[in-house]
């Protein structure tokens, strides 16, 4: 295999937020740290298909896999003049800065005009704990203008509407339904595995970003870890909910860029497909990050602590990966909410079962992220070290976090948190979740870690997890 | 334990009296009067769902001159009652079940033990709920319900709507319908029950 250091690679610049710092503040990003290196995903796994975006095509080439992915749907059910909501989630907007998304978006509502003849196409857009998050979104993308003065978010606290399921009444936002037909316009990259497991990957939105409080609160509470995606499966299987149905499309991201669009009548068989080339694509990118030994992490990017990105993978991901998180073995992994549930009042597991938060994480920097997730369970468990005060306040005025810097330090510029957390951590590796597109920006001494590791997580893939994990969700 | 550092502040030049602030507020303390909307600093816990939801932009946080704590300790009630409640509720009584005040169910048990009748009540004690808004309000209905209390959602609110399912509700011939799908039903529910029995030994 040749490997070589790119040429550095830079994230995209930070963005203007209410729940994150201004950008202005940002002196320094991570990846002009001395001894930092970009290595290119395909140069680690040459499996992994050449993506679409970035390249020099721009979003068009977003737009062609658009319509060409949406050729083969079937939309006849939709007359001119019905009502059609494009649901959409805060989600996809952090790919690549959101713009293939935003071009899918666009695309969807263009061919879906020439194909039906409708012009009552709307735009609903599902965020998280971060209500304003998805308008945000819609503003920098101008998707309302797009959507001819109809695109909203919509958010969980947000009038509600019962829907009868499987297991009885579960909730979702009126708003999200309040048209003839939906269209499921979402992102198929892995994403919160901590949270779905690969189990319906692709429905989960309609437990989540689509639904009500009282939904979400059944996902993460009521029906443990393994089963929790069950809530999406419920909903969306609801006669409420089918009546409804036209089709979806979904972005196809991969560790490497995107890779194009998938669009089916049929949700279970994209989410087979997506489920099969995630193990293929992500499960390489994360098992080779878990099994660094040791590293600083470093949080560069435009999201929540969880969120943010390295190679397509989460930091929630990340975090977890003290076990195999695709393994439907592993009850629990190193995070997750079920997880974080379950540590008692002295921050100790209530049960051996209880793994603990990635041990090769031994300390965290955070140069840029935003705020709006509850993440003290990471400020409690690694030592945390935040850059400067308008991070610092960030956590301190934002009521999901008002005790994160309780539980870190406030280091005044990059350098000297990252002098700290070497003392600390007795490592020299650092991995940047920058969001770097097509690559890893690390330390020298981590990249030349990966480059020896890659070809042995290579050989193990296809021939002894993907098939476990096919096997653990009935795929064949 | 939750730290009130902010209360809701409306500006009155922007407000339409619309109501969406007092349908989302998890304590109860917004009422529109006269056509605008009215916050009582006392209750309100700053959560910020008010001013998230305002389409208007009118409410913003302002933080409070001297923050205060919302909390109960959990050793000021009968530890028998508290633990049998959770029992009934089949959650531990250390468990976590709001993830951004990390309140745990002792402190909501304890709550409604000192007369709380409500997921609003509980809040205004506990802090419960007024975080991410989000994710915490099945386990406090689970813990209510335990204690023969059912709530009834707030007339016009958009704070709750009812309790859901749970793992232990779910039918055996649903479990091994999806069994092979992925969804391991009874594998979460004996993790579960393990947690259960470490109450005992606490």
């Amino acid at each position: 295999m040749s490997v070589k250091f790119a040429e550095l690679v830079k994230p995209l610049p930070p963005i203007q937020s209410r729940y994150g710092p201004p950008p202005e503040s940002i002196r320094k990003r991570a990846y002009e740290l001395p001894d930092i290196v970009s290595v290119k995903v395909r140069d680690l796994f040459p499996s992994i298909p050449q993506p679409v975006y970035p390249s020099e095509k721009g979003v068009n080439a977003v737009r062609e896999a658009t319509e060409k992915a949406l050729e083969k749907v079937d939309m006849s059910i939709i007359k001119p003049g019905d009502t059609v909501n494009v649901l959409g989630s805060h989600h996809g907007f952090t790919i690549l800065g959101g713009y293939p998304y935003a071009e899918m978006l666009r695309t969807i509502k263009d061919v879906m005009h020439e194909k039906t003849g409708t012009d009552q196409i709307r735009l609903r857009v599902g965020v998280g704990l971060r209500f304003k998050e998805a308008d945000e979104h819609i503003k920098r993308h101008k998707l309302d203008e797009y959507y001819d003065g109809k695109a909203r978010g919509i958010a969980p606290i947000d009038e509600g509407i019962p829907v009868e399921t499987e297991i009885g009444t579960l909730y979702g936002i009126k708003a999200a339904y309040d048209a003839k037909w939906i269209v499921h316009a979402h992102n198929s990259d892995v994403r919160e595995i901590h949270f779905h497991r690969h189990v319906d990957r692709a429905v989960k939105p309609f437990g989540m970003s689509y639904a009500r409080i009282e939904t979400r609160s059944t996902y993460h509470h009521n029906l443990g870890p393994r089963g929790a995606n069950f809530v999406a499966r419920a909903i969306f299987s609801s006669k409420f909910v089918q009546d409804k149905w036209t089709f979806a499309c979904f972005l196809k991201p991969s560790p490497a860029g995107i890779l194009g669009v998938d669009a089916d009548n049929d949700l279970f068989a994209l989410d087979k497909r997506l489920t099969i080339d995630n193990f293929r694509y992500y499960g390489r990118i994360l098992t080779l990050l878990s099994s660094i030994d040791e590293c600083i992490a470093v949080l560069d990017f435009s999201c929540p602590i969880p969120y943010v990105f390295v190679a397509g993978m989460i930091f929630a991901n990340f975090s977890a990966a003290s076990v195999d998180i695709f393994d439907l073995d592993n009850p629990l992994p190193g995070y997750t909410w079920y997880t974080e549930a379950l540590y008692d009042r002295n921050d100790k597991p209530l049960i051996p079962e209880i793994p603990p938060i990635n041990p090769a994480i031994k300390a965290l920097v955070i140069n840029y992220s935003w705020g709006g997730y509850p993440s003290v369970f990471w400020a409690k468990h690694i030592p945390t070290i935040v850059v400067g005060e308008k991070q610092a306040e960030v956590f301190s005025s934002d009521p999901q976090n008002i005790e994160f810097m309780k539980y870190s330090v406030k280091a005044d510029d990059l350098e000297t948190a990252i002098r700290f957390a070497q003392k600390i951590a007795g490592t020299d590796k650092i991995l940047i979740f920058d969001g770097a597109p097509e690559a890893l920006n690390v330390s020298k001494s981590l990249a030349e870690y990966l480059i020896k590791k890659a070809p042995e997580i290579e050989e193990k893939m296809d021939k002894e997890l993907i098939p476990k994990w096919c096997r653990q969700r009935g795929i064949a | 334990m939750k730290l009130v550092s902010f209360s809701a502040e409306v500006n009155e030049d922007k407000c339409t009296g619309c109501g969406i602030c007092a349908r989302v507020c998890p304590t109860l303390s917004i009422r529109v009067e006269s056509g605008l909307a009215r916050v009582d600093t006392n209750t309100c816990a700053g959560c910020g769902a008010c001013v998230e939801r305002c389409p208007l932009d009118a409410v913003k946080l302002v933080s409070l001159e001297i923050p205060r704590m919302l909390g109960i300790d959990p050793v000021s009630v009968d530890r028998q009652k508290l633990v049998e409640i959770c029992r009934k509720a089949k959650i531990h009584p250390e468990q976590i079940v709001c993830f951004c005040t990390s309140t745990r169910a002792e402190e909501v048990v304890a709550a409604i033990l000192t007369g709380a009748k409500s997921p609003e009540e509980i809040s205004r004690v506990t802090g419960v709920r007024t975080g991410c808004k989000t994710e915490c309000i099945q386990p406090v209905l689970r813990l209510l319900y335990a204690a023969g209390i059912e709530p009834k959602p707030v007339e016009g609110g958009w704070q709750w709507y009812g309790k859901t399912v749970t793992i232990w509700e779910i039918s055996d011939e649903l479990k091994q319908k999806y069994s092979t799908k992925g969804f391991y039903f009874v594998e979460d529910e004996n993790l579960f029950k393990k947690v259960m029995e470490k109450i005992q030994n606490r």
